[in-house]
């Protein structure tokens, strides 16, 4: 048995004045506890007011001017004698959609590969290439327009096309379907692929016939995400699509886009302009929530029927 | 049937028994710890001697661990635990009583399975980090408390000339004797300990347990162990738990630990002690 | 935000164990390997090109894009300091904007808010980030902007230190730096939440127990033991945060007022490097486009230059918490 090091009634004293410093302090402490919790509350409630007050805002200025015209009719300017006669956006509907289907096909297929890629290898390219990814990822959607401007417009001579957005979107879309499927094909439990190789099959096979399956969900899921992500993106085909009044979606044609042309009137003159402004943004998010929400609840439901 | 009825009514004399003890730090009464409505341990009363050390002993999930973190009000950050019964710390019941839950805290310390020290604080702050919770900023207080509590904990002469280093430094049974120190410097009259020295090597452990008995004579020690030996080498009295049919631990006998270990009443507790199932 | 898979080291034990489909050199092998190689050109020619584009302002002005006060459209001089100054101005503010509402918001989260709700909260958390850029800024311009006119600006000017700080734009036009910094800061919250709540939550469940069970108030325990144990991966939602907030394009193109004057006062219009880039793009002369190209590659600098400072403090968080 060890001694004490110290004699137990020396520091009576120090110990004494502890539990009295300890007593006299403690009312403050948890009130101050109960204050902080408050403005965290406050915090919380501050972060969600302004999504609850732009809500509010696309319903309220939105919905009144959606009827059938606004989706099937192109646009038209007012004039003096017909200051409401704005016409419809169908030429950015048909537009974006157009915009967004060519910039699936370029990016989905290449950043499903690359992602397969990536979880199934440990090699420097590997490295460098998901940091690549990683960095493209947060990358200001400028730059794509930018890329796109100066390839596809300039030095291809393509010019102001739907190529030239549906470029920008797929580099755009590219790291960020990248990083989601490397994650879905890791995400697959490992036993999973030992077991296909117990039964004597060769790697690769189980890599596609067993792994990728089961990494399914997560990548259709990044996929989608990553689309609803690129039909509200405004910069990066603000700069290489080149508008237009006309439901065109030739790869070679410049289109329009809901995004484009929302900031093309935003700032118009005309009230009946600004007042379809709101119509076309409540459209977007309205689309973009319905997407994500379905997304992920899909994802999750069959995350737990796995389980 | 009729031998169970037979052992409850004497493990409930064997509680009676048990106020012969002398002072007394602690009194469960009839507590039970729930989680949603599902019991996970029930029946427990005894009384904790002061200035004894206590075990709590019985095979893994009989709610040994649930038991000793009602203690100290632990249960209060789970979402659906309810504790039920009485717990008095000097006659002071602690869940409905006068007492706050932060002055139990300070009155009732603890020491973890794992060690834990703050890892972003360095030796001496870690050990003084109860004293700064509770609002001691003199430096010459929270040196001498400092001193006081490693010399306690049997650190002092190792760490002495290197407080400021960061405490992830030290060994782990350092760590321990780190959390043990940090838990006496508020001069707890409880210490409570989950199965201290669980993930520590044999010497770490034998020290520790050396400074638990050293410990006697300024705390009350309540310690949980799955370590029978541990339990018959340094405790003074011994509550046997054990999971019943429903899953859920109840205190089967309790009683001194020479008691328990040589001449139980309850056969399920020899059977414990030999060794028959773990 | 990405998550790291939970048995990750598993994982790669099984690929390293028996291989995977790269180890043998079948059909699959090349596809995988063309498209990482495509990835890995379009990733070059991202960078390259806009280098490249940008080149004649570099060749002509050296250095003056970075120091010169004026934008002088069709041919030059072109200057972006009043860009830089902007971009540095509305990021810091919406920063700290979004550092103090997200980080209490974060805590509510991870400490306060019940299990059950936890989940719906999040996802209106993340809902925000799912807003697009140009919803924000249309918002901003139709509904913000007039009201910060007719209300919030007169009474900011009765401020002391106001002309200081504000100036005095006399016209009460609405758009502005500071209306770009509030509408920047609400778009960056969910961006610090994302991740500061993962870095929060993952603190050791028994580091707070250790904390509370020395008398410590439930405050106490998030100051003194959570926060400081989280702190790197902290800095690291700052850094990615600043990082969002310095890229934002059309948003604040929308509500700044897109006028290139280098000054700091927070009520007049001002602009930010990229927003100046969407702004002036559209009727620009070969000269102003490569000018534009280099103000590209100086956003392309600094965004690049944050992300990476910012992946390297959530790592070191991450690696600091595996040794606990």
């Amino acid at each position: 048995m060890i001694e004490l090091e110290q004699p137990v009634e020396a520091g009576h004293e120090m110990r004494a004045e502890i539990r009295r410093i300890s007593n006299r302090t403690r009312a403050r402490r948890v009130a101050t506890s109960r204050v902080m919790v408050l403005l965290c509350a406050v915090a919380l409630t501050l972060a969600a007011v302004p999504l609850a007050l732009l809500i509010y805002q696309l319903l309220k200025n939105g919905v009144p001017v959606l009827n059938k015209a606004f989706f099937t009719t192109v646009p038209s300017t007012p004039t003096l004698i017909a200051p409401n006669a704005t016409g419809g956006v169908s030429n950015a509907i048909v537009g974006s959609i157009a915009l967004n289907i060519y910039a699936s096909v370029l990016a989905i297929p290449v950043g499903v590969f690359v992602g397969i890629y990536l979880a199934e290898t440990e090699s420097k390219l590997a490295t460098t290439l998901r940091t690549i990814a990683q960095t493209m990822a947060g990358a200001p959607s400028i730059l794509m327009g930018l890329f796109a401007f100066s390839f596809v417009v300039h030095d291809l001579k393509i010019g102001f096309s739907a190529l030239a957005g549906s470029f920008a979107l797929a580099v755009l879309m590219l790291p960020v379907i990248i990083l989601s499927s490397e994650i879905a094909v890791r995400n697959v439990p490992a036993t999973l692929r030992e077991a296909g190789l117990a039964l004597g099959a060769k790697p690769h096979k189980v890599s596609m016939r067993v792994v990728l399956p089961s990494a399914l969900t997560g990548i259709v899921t990044g996929a989608i995400l990553a689309l609803s992500r690129a039909v509200g993106e405004t910069a990066p085909v603000l700069l290489v699509i080149g508008g237009g009044f006309t439901n065109t979606w030739g790869l070679l044609n410049p289109v329009s886009a809901l995004p484009l042309s929302i900031f093309e009137n935003a700032k118009s003159p005309w009230p009946s302009q600004r007042a379809q402004v709101w119509g076309v943004a409540l459209v977007l998010v309205a689309f973009i929530f319905l997407v994500s929400l379905t997304a992920r609840i899909w994802a999750s439901r069959k995350q737990q029927v796995r389980n | 049937m009729e031998q169970k009825t037979m052992a409850d009514m004497q493990s409930k004399t064997a509680t009676t028994e048990s106020t012969n003890r002398g002072p007394i730090a602690m009194q469960l009464r009839d507590v039970a710890v729930s989680f949603h409505g599902r019991t996970a341990v029930r029946d427990c009363s005894f009384d904790v001697a002061k200035n004894k050390v206590t075990s709590l002993i019985g095979p893994s999930g009989s709610g040994k661990t649930t038991l000793l973190r009602a203690l100290n009000r632990l249960h209060d950050l789970t979402p659906g635990a309810k504790v039920s019964g009485q717990i008095l710390l000097e006659g002071v019941d602690t869940y409905r009583g006068d007492l706050t839950v932060t002055e139990l805290r300070t009155r009732v310390g603890m020491v973890f399975q794992r060690p834990n020290p703050f890892p972003t604080m360095s030796i001496y702050d870690n050990a003084v980090s109860g004293l700064r919770f509770n609002g001691v900023k003199k430096k010459a207080l929270l040196d001498e408390a400092a001193e006081s509590s490693l010399r306690s904990a049997a650190l002092w002469d190792s760490v002495s000339t290197r407080l400021k280093v960061a405490a992830s430094n030290l060994s782990g049974g350092e760590q321990q004797r780190l959390c043990i120190a940090r838990a006496l410097a508020l001069d707890p009259e409880v210490l409570l300990m989950d199965e201290p020295t669980s993930a520590l090597d044999p010497i770490a452990t034998l020290r520790i347990e050396e400074l638990m008995t050293s410990l006697k004579s300024r705390v009350t020690v309540i310690i949980v162990t799955h370590n029978m030996q541990q339990a018959a080498r340094i405790s003074d009295d011994c509550a046997f738990l054990l999971m019943g049919e429903d899953r859920a631990g109840e205190l089967i006998e309790f009683d001194t630990t020479e008691k328990i270990f040589n001449n139980p009443i309850d056969p399920r507790t020899l059977d414990y002690t030999l060794g028959r199932f773990g | 935000m990405t998550q790291v898979p939970t048995d990750l080291r598993k994982h790669e034990e099984v690929v390293a164990e028996f291989g995977s489909a790269t180890t043998s050199r079948t059909w699959y092998f090349y596809v995988l390997l063309a498209a990482a190689v495509l990835f890995l050109l379009v990733s070059i020619g991202f960078v390259g090109t806009i280098f490249w584009s940008s080149l004649p302002t570099w060749l002509h002005g050296g250095l003056s894009l970075l120091t010169g006060k004026g934008w002088t459209a069709p041919n030059g001089p072109f200057g972006g300091l009043a860009m830089i100054a902007g971009t540095i101005e509305t990021s810091l503010i919406a920063l700290a904007i979004a550092v103090l509402i997200g980080l209490g918001t974060s805590i509510a989260i991870v400490f306060y808010i019940p299990r059950r709700l936890r989940n719906i909260v999040a996802t209106l958390v993340e809902l925000l980030a799912a807003v697009p850029s140009i919803v924000y800024g249309l918002w901003g311009l139709l509904v913000l902007a007039p009201w910060m006119a007719t209300t919030v600006n007169p009474w900011l000017n009765k401020l002391p230190f106001a002309t200081t700080i504000f100036g005095n734009p006399g016209q009460e036009f609405g758009t502005s730096l500071l209306l770009a910094s509030i509408v920047l800061g609400i778009m960056i919250i969910p961006t610090f939440v994302a991740i500061s709540r993962e870095v929060i939550a993952v603190v050791p469940q028994d580091l707070i127990e250790a904390c509370l069970s020395l008398g410590a108030t439930r405050w106490q325990v998030i100051r003194e033991v959570v926060l400081p144990t989280a702190k790197v991966g902290l800095y690291g939602a700052t850094f990615l945060s600043l990082a969002r907030a310095t890229g934002e394009t059309v948003a604040v193109a929308m509500v700044a007022g897109g006028v290139a004057n280098m000054q700091f006062h927070l009520l007049y219009p001002g602009t930010s490097i990229a927003s100046w880039i969407a702004l002036q793009f559209g009727e620009s002369t070969s000269k102003e486009v490569a000018a534009l190209m280099a103000l590209g590659v100086l956003l392309m600098l600094l965004n690049f230059g944050l992300s990476l400072i910012s992946r390297s403090l959530v790592n070191r968080q991450r690696k600091l918490l595996a040794t606990v």
